[in-house]
């Protein structure tokens, strides 16, 4: 289960996740940021309720970034610790902006 | 009294036959013929059977020798009128008892051949249950002999079973107690076998109706809060068409040159696994709990060595080593095993002596105490078996989780494991059988020294071995990154070991993880 959030703030965008980002909801995911990127130069990723991440998150995370590299910026809040090592082990801590 | 048949009635004698035979069943109650002299009867001897029958309808013939009643039987006369077998006498003095079961003691009569003879004199709707059980059982796959004779032994009857050169597990374990451990493998894979095998409804007896009627017998003999609980963790037991062997300790296991067979099938029934382990912890601990000869006199093995086997049978089967986990399936098998001992000794009047009384009191206060902590009699199982497609992964992850958290695993090592769980299973629902589907088997198993988990995947598609990819360079920035290979990558960096192998035609992949 993955509940998303969205908020906008003039041209920032804050999308707040909470349960599961996996193979099963990562889809979801990334529709909503497809249809809700244009226009926005900050795209803030709030992680305080995520509980799990897999590399299908990974993947929509890592799109995301191509696109908010080209747009503006995007930056993630609110890490764990456990989600932290994710980012660690695999290289992602060095893509995104972790806040 | 009985009429007797003699030598041979074929057309040369038939006439005079069956004017005496009419003769004597006119002033007879009942017409019983006994066949037990007659060596021989013709077509025309059959008329004359016919002709008695015309009269008598109700007559019946016994002590048939085997060609006659292979005549009988070709002929339909067995269907028509009731024919009953001459048995064949063996004498069991003198001979080594192999085997006991509840309803019988088995005994090798030669090199080649057994007999298993029922304590029940009236054994032979047994008997037939039992060839019926063992002929299912054998079609169902599993390895066990079946009897080709039905034979007299003093007053009771016996099953005849080809055993050649078999020695019972229960030997090997007095005499070589360093094949303690091959025994409980080869145990175990016996038994998984038993469990896994699907029997058609209304073959076998449920073993729930019958615990439910111990249950029911113990209220009488416990204090009624407990003997409500007690029924009531017999009642929610979920029902279980899965085989159950019912009496299964190492006297019912053969080792027959190199094959490992299964005997003295008449307990087969079906339903949860618990009533099986409740049943061995019977057999090899709580039989003897009070008294330890009894092991050593019906096994021919110590105490100690039944309890050891109890525990390493029991760690394998639930693939787990973790203390605390053996302890809570051994509690939940003890409520059932101790509810099954008192009933049959209650039953056995042994309330009438003082040792009877003294071993229902253990029982009952092992029984009492078990009850206020235990609220559930299922426990899990730590094989799953599934579809291999995305929409199970839930399913697999929460099967897994459970046995984490048991295990206690701290919650950032729980979300590692998900995360190798998740890649392993997706990448087996997206390859392994593509385009088709078929199924995958995911077993878990928690080790206590040290803490650490050990998860299994096995399926039979394709044979591929993912750990045999390029990892992906994690150093590139993001627009030069590509996604593929991360997530066989990530399970690598989480687990402290992941292993392939392809074996029996099956991808086998093995993620372990020190908690």
């Amino acid at each position: 289960m993955l509940n998303i959030e969205k908020r906008t703030n003039g041209s920032e965008l804050v999308v707040a996740l909470e349960g599961r980002l996996d193979t099963i909801t990562a889809p979801d995911l990334e529709k909503e940021l497809q249809e809700s990127l244009d226009d926005v130069k900050l795209l803030t990723l709030d992680f305080e309720k995520l509980e799990y991440i897999s590399s299908a998150g990974l993947r929509v995370l890592l799109s995301a970034q191509k696109v908010m590299n080209r747009q503006g910026a995007m930056k993630v809040t609110h890490v764990s610790s456990a989600i932290r090592e994710i980012f660690d082990v695999t290289g992602f801590s060095d893509i995104l902006t972790i806040a | 009294m009985n009429i007797r048949l003699s030598g041979r009635i074929d057309s040369n004698n038939a006439a005079s036959v069956e004017e005496d035979l009419l003769r004597q069943a006119a002033n007879a109650d009942a017409v019983v013929l006994d066949a037990q002299d007659l060596e021989y009867i013709s077509s025309a001897g059959l008329r004359v059977l016919l002709r008695i029958r015309k009269m008598r309808p109700e007559m019946k013939i016994i002590n048939v020798n085997s060609e006659v009643y292979e005549i009988l039987d070709m002929t339909g006369f067995t269907e028509m009128m009731e024919v009953q077998k001459a048995y064949r006498v063996v004498s069991v003095e003198g001979c080594e008892e192999i085997g006991r079961g509840a309803n019988g003691t088995i005994y090798r009569i030669d090199k080649d051949n057994v007999v298993k003879v029922y304590n029940n004199p009236e054994a032979l709707a047994d008997i037939q249950h039992e060839r019926e059980v063992a002929k299912l059982a054998l079609i169902l796959g599993i390895p066990t002999a079946i009897s080709y004779d039905v034979v007299k032994v003093g007053d009771s009857y016996g099953s005849v079973f080809e055993l050649l050169n078999a020695r019972s597990f229960s030997k090997i374990l007095a005499r070589e107690p360093d094949k303690l451990d091959w025994c409980v493998q080869e145990y175990i894979k016996m038994l998984k076998l038993i469990h896994s095998t699907l029997v058609p409804a209304g073959k076998l007896p449920d073993m729930k109706e019958t615990a439910l009627g111990w249950a029911r017998f113990m209220q009488d003999h416990l204090p009624e809060a407990a003997g409500k609980k007690l029924l009531a963790l017999v009642e929610a037991i979920p029902h279980d068409d899965h085989m159950l062997h019912g009496d299964y300790h190492t006297k019912n296991l053969e080792l027959q040159n190199d094959e490992v067979l299964l005997i003295d099938m008449d307990t087969l029934a079906v339903g949860h696994p618990i009533f099986e382990l409740a049943s061995m912890y019977n057999s090899f601990v709580g039989y003897s709990e009070l008294d330890h000869g009894v092991i050593q006199r019906f096994q021919g093995f110590d105490f100690e060595t039944g309890r050891r086997f109890w525990r390493r049978a029991l760690s394998s089967y639930l693939g787990t080593r973790n203390e605390r986990k053996l302890r809570e399936v051994e509690g939940k098998a003890r409520v059932l095993g101790y509810t099954r001992m008192i009933r049959r000794s209650i039953r056995r009047r042994a309330l009438e002596t003082e040792e009877g009384r003294a071993e229902i009191a253990h029982w009952t206060g092992e029984l009492l105490s078990l009850l206020e902590r235990i609220d559930t009699l299922t426990f899990q199982p730590n094989e799953l078996e599934l579809e291999a497609v995305p929409e199970n992964l839930e399913e697999v992850q929460a099967f897994v989780e459970e046995h984490l958290e048991a295990a206690d695993c701290p919650p950032k090592a729980q979300m590692q494991i998900g995360v190798a769980v998740e890649e392993i299973f997706v990448n087996i629902s997206s390859y392994a059988y593509h385009p088709e589907n078929g199924n995958a088997t995911v077993r878990v198993e928690i080790s206590d020294d040290p803490v650490s988990v050990a998860i299994t995947f096995l399926d039979h598609g394709t044979p591929y071995d993912p750990l045999a990819k390029k990892d992906p360079d994690i150093h590139l920035p993001a627009d030069e990154r590509d996604i593929g290979g991360l997530g066989i990558f990530m399970t690598k960096k989480l687990m402290d070991d992941v292993a392939y192998e392809y074996r029996d035609g099956q991808n086998i992949l093995t993620l372990r993880k020190n908690l």
